[in-house]
């Protein structure tokens, strides 16, 4: 079955202007309009006339989950989500961010994202490749019959052939060009620290200019720090304006994660993060 | 003096160039071009549209080092970085970003306050300026003829550049940039036919369309003051923004930094390195309190900084169209748009 792009704006569109009507929340973040059709942008409805400027395309690529912890704990959202997007709800209600009763989360089985940079389509290469959300309270399409075959982890396989040394020398070359804009982390739904640990001066973590070793203080620093928190959503990397394939690390560190703790990050709501969770049956791989 | 040479030729030129001094050029890196310091003539590569940094970075560094010292009490040994004065060449670059060097010496050299370091390499550059292919349609991220810049403008380079085919036309547009053409071996002579290209090419950018209608700098200001306790119009605006420093570090007309002391190993460097308005610690002050929380103060004061604040005190729009901001933006937000619905507001 073939996904309609349309049909999923109208029934987003239709769900926002019902659960504003009815006051059941307070806001709606999905996509609106940008500056032209390839490029829509994450969008906020307030009201119910707002519900019309809502836009869902191949291109809508943003995580509106991102946002969620911008507005006060108790604010009354209603979420349009993709799968990805959801495992960062899920994410951040498993870490209470944010509270499952504060939430309506309108859910879309989609596949066929593009990036509008380059016209790729975005899959299991660079996000965790699901089809449909892990949580939603409305619908917004049929579900997608099946899952993709391969794993998102594939992508690893050229990475996990190199040894410590050559995985070293990658990481030095591909953060050597980091500027730190820092789009990486505002772009990261699990990224909600305040202050960031790189923006602190006492103690002082990390340099402020990027050479390379403040590149790698950063970089390495948050990678570990969204061990087993990382939903694989990509955006990380889309938002790199010199696209550093910050993906991989992070990857590398979830299938770690789910071979060690036997869970992937924002699947369920029961669940608790692997690194705040201790269980008696839990991996000693670790320490090896 | 209009003179021709072939884009297979282009490392012959490179070479020529190097000789002459320090040579910068576009050059095709991971993720998109960048200008660099050319090591090798075969680097330099014209097949682009242009660089993901501006060549501010060339004036500009993100990173650049005043002081280097060894730390100890009492200080050990401190030394002052002089400012480099090598000859250089930047070529390659665009109009709007050779306009962008003009507003940038208003802040590094124009309102008294001289910045060594911009005007030694600033002194020390001859430009050499590269249009805009007019045969083809402007990205849609770009708006530089909106604020009067032609995409094929000669103004502010020393020499500049046209494509024909595969031909590479250079003209010399001041005595510096004539100077340094005379200089150069292997360059073939213009014919008549070749004049006439280059001047209608000229022509042809000043007409050139990119998406936005004409405006008015001092409407624009009036308009943006009058809007400045609008918040919700700001709220609104700035909803998608994340607050990350893409717009401010791509751009070529940004011009905040911080200094600090990097020190390591007892061996430190106090240094200058780009700052951005976007973040949220720009503002933070030393008694805690911070004057700009919120994101739509943030976009708010970028806004109106480059389309408010810098016309009143400058006479100037801080922004040459050239479209970085829009282009690498994480979540597509376009600045002009946020200026033409402040128009409508």
């Amino acid at each position: 079955m073939a996904v309609s792009f349309q049909q999923i704006e109208e029934k987003l569109k239709t769900e926002a202007r019902r659960l504003l009507e009815s006051g059941q929340v307070s806001l709606v973040l999905a996509w609106g309009e940008g500056y032209d059709e390839n490029h829509p942008m994450p969008y906020v409805a307030k009201c119910p006339s707002d519900a019309d400027g809502i836009v869902f395309n191949e291109y809508c690529t943003h995580n509106p989950a991102r946002y969620l912890v911008r507005y006060p704990r108790g604010t009354k959202i209603a979420i349009a989500v993709k799968a990805a997007d959801s495992r960062a709800v899920v994410q951040l209600i498993q870490e209470d961010k944010v509270k499952r009763h504060d939430l309506v989360i309108l859910g879309i089985p989609v596949y066929g994202i593009k990036n509008p940079k380059t016209g790729e389509l975005i899959d299991d290469r660079t996000t965790c490749g699901l089809y449909n959300p892990v949580l939603y309270d409305v619908l917004i399409a049929e579900e997608v019959h099946g899952q993709p075959v391969s794993s998102p982890y594939a992508v690893l396989a050229e990475y996990e052939a190199m040894d410590q040394e050559a995985r070293f020398a990658f990481w030095k070359k591909e953060l050597d060009r980091c500027i730190r804009c820092y789009a990486c982390r505002k772009a990261c739904p699990m990224c909600y620290c305040d202050p960031c640990f790189i923006d602190q001066n006492k103690p002082k973590w990390g340099e402020k200019s990027p050479d390379p070793a403040g590149n790698l203080m950063y970089h390495l620093t948050r990678f570990h720090h969204l061990a087993g928190r990382c939903i694989d959503c990509g955006e990380c990397s889309r938002a790199c304006p010199v696209d550093i394939p910050l993906y991989l690390f992070h990857k590398k560190v979830a299938k770690d994660c789910e071979e060690m703790f036997g869970q992937a990050a924002g699947m369920s709501i029961e669940d608790k993060p692997v690194l705040v969770n201790f269980r008696m049956e839990d991996s000693d791989k670790i320490l090896e | 003096m209009l003179k021709k040479t072939t884009l297979n030729q282009l490392s012959d030129l490179a070479f020529a160039l190097m000789e002459k001094g320090t040579l910068v050029a576009p050059v095709r890196q991971n993720a998109g071009f960048q200008f660099r310091e050319i090591t090798d003539a075969k680097q330099v590569d014209l097949n682009f549209h242009n660089t993901v940094i501006s060549p501010k970075s060339v004036f500009f560094p993100q990173t650049e080092d005043f002081v280097r010292y060894k730390t100890g009490r009492p200080v050990q040994e401190a030394e002052a970085v002089e400012p480099q004065g090598k000859p250089l060449i930047l070529f390659g670059v665009r109009p709007c970003d050779v306009k962008s060097f003009e507003i940038m010496d208003i802040h590094f050299s124009g309102t008294g306050a001289v910045d060594p370091y911009w005007q030694a390499r600033r002194e020390a550059a001859t430009i050499i300026g590269y249009a805009f292919d007019v045969g083809a349609p402007a990205e849609s991220e770009e708006f530089y003829q909106t604020l009067g810049i032609g995409a094929a403008d000669p103004e502010g380079s020393d020499i500049f550049m046209v494509r024909h085919g595969d031909d590479l036309l250079l003209k010399s547009i001041t005595g510096r940039g004539e100077a340094l053409l005379a200089g150069i071996g292997g360059l073939t002579g213009a014919s008549a036919d070749d004049e006439k290209y280059f001047d209608d090419t000229v022509a042809a950018g000043r007409d050139f369309k990119t998406r936005f209608t004409c405006v008015d700098a001092k409407a624009i200001t009036k308009k943006l003051e009058d809007l400045f306790h609008h918040t919700d119009f700001w709220e609104k605006a700035s909803n998608a923004c994340l607050s990350c420093g893409v717009c401010t570090f791509v751009c070529p007309t940004c011009y905040c930094f911080d200094i600090c002391d990097e020190t390591l190993f007892k061996q430190g460097t106090r240094r200058r390195v780009w700052d951005a308005c976007m973040f949220t610690d720009f503002t933070l002050e030393a008694s805690g309190h911070n004057p700009r929380t919120k994101v739509y103060q943030r976009l708010r004061q970028k806004i109106n900084h480059k389309y408010s604040y810098h016309v009143r005190k400058y006479g100037v729009i801080s922004c040459v169209g050239c479209g970085r901001c829009t282009r690498y933006c994480p979540v597509n937000i376009d600045i002009f748009s946020i200026v033409e619905e402040a128009m409508k507001a």
